[in-house]
């Protein structure tokens, strides 16, 4: 976290007086209350119920919060088949996230289309919106939701910009 | 009682007699699969058919399971028997009088795409309808909301019928999220 302690040795203050920067102390907050909004819209969508249940409890990682708001969330995971009609309202949602926000395409299908390799289905998220991690799995177990999720925290302490942030740049 | 029952199975169902004796001019072919009795009727008297059935009190097939269609426009045997109409319109009836199911199909031609629509019959038919024509381009002539119900309104195409392509005509990559009203 980039913590440092002051006054290493005799006095008053030994230990007391941490020293930090506000990108860290910010990131640490964000790292640990990612609210999700689930866009869930098949099979994935029930291993993703799995996880924020009691049995899985990704409270445990401070993403419990899920928000059906895309205004109040900061971490949108796309957990489904996408078809060409869903598409556009996936990327309203997206777009309406407030900044700094995260994507996990979780399963095969969002990240790749999946078995469904038909007219009507969307070959992968990542072609419309930046996606910042990916789950492989069809579908994944509520471990690797896990797993993303903390891969996300990972890169929020690293003070890696979303993939979002980096498009924009560009 | 061997014969009893071959003599049973012999008897033809009664809704064939009935429709022998009231729509004779209307049946095509008919048939049973898997113990469904299945007709072909013409297309001009399938509305006139569709209601005999439903409004007779002793066959009252009172429920309208599914509307759907075939292409058979690469199945040369059922083309052949069917005066090469492109397309089979499929409808699976149920009667709980009876407790019996029963299959009627009707041949369509691609230069004549209209059939008329069985919603005053069965209020249910609506959706399945619109499905129809969706994924096949048939219309149902008296639909009261014949529009797309699974794709997207501007989509192009009707992608059940066999020559559309799987994997589409680019559709899935070209979008226009500014045109299209979310």
């Amino acid at each position: 976290m980039g913590l440092d302690f002051v006054g290493q040795g005799a006095g008053e203050t030994d230990g007391n007086i941490i020293t930090t920067t506000i990108d860290k102390v910010v990131n640490w907050g964000r790292k640990n209350s990612l609210w999700p909004m689930p866009f869930g819209t098949a099979c994935c969508a029930i291993e993703m119920m799995a996880t924020l249940a009691s049995k899985f409890d990704l409270s445990r990682f401070g993403s419990e919060a899920i928000r059906f708001s895309p205004r109040q969330s900061d971490l949108l995971i796309v957990s489904g088949r996408i078809s060409i009609k869903m598409m556009p309202v996936l990327k309203r949602i997206y777009d309406q996230m407030p900044d700094p926000k995260w994507v996990i395409s979780m399963g095969a299908c969002a990240s790749c289309g999946g078995v469904f390799d038909t007219y009507t289905l969307i070959q992968g998220v990542d072609q419309f919106i930046p996606v910042d991690v990916y789950i492989p799995g069809c579908p994944p177990r509520p471990e690797d939701l896990i797993d993303a999720v903390i891969q996300v925290q990972e890169k929020i302490t690293s003070g890696a910009s979303p993939k979002g942030v980096e498009a924009v740049y560009e | 009682m061997s014969e009893e029952k071959e003599v049973e199975e012999q008897s033809k169902p009664l809704v064939l007699e009935k429709l022998e004796a009231n729509h004779a001019d209307a049946l095509l072919a008919q048939d049973e699969s898997r113990g469904t009795v299945v007709v072909v009727v013409r297309k001009e008297q399938a509305y006139a058919v569709l209601e005999y059935l439903k409004t007779d009190p002793e066959l009252a097939y009172t429920f309208l399971v599914d509307v759907t269609a075939v292409d058979n426009s690469q199945m040369e045997s059922e083309l052949m028997q069917f005066d090469y109409a492109r397309f089979m319109v499929v409808y699976q009836l149920y009667s709980y009088h009876g407790q019996c199911r029963l299959r009627v199909k009707v041949p369509v031609h691609e230069n004549d795409l209209s059939i008329p629509s069985v919603t005053p019959l069965w209020r249910g038919a609506n959706w399945l309808e619109r499905e129809t024509y969706d994924m096949f381009g048939i219309n149902f002539e008296g639909h009261p909301d014949l529009r797309r119900i699974l794709m997207p309104d501007d989509f192009e195409g009707h992608p059940l019928r066999k020559d559309y392509p799987l994997r589409g005509r680019g559709e899935r990559e070209r979008f226009n999220f500014e045109k299209q009203n979310v």
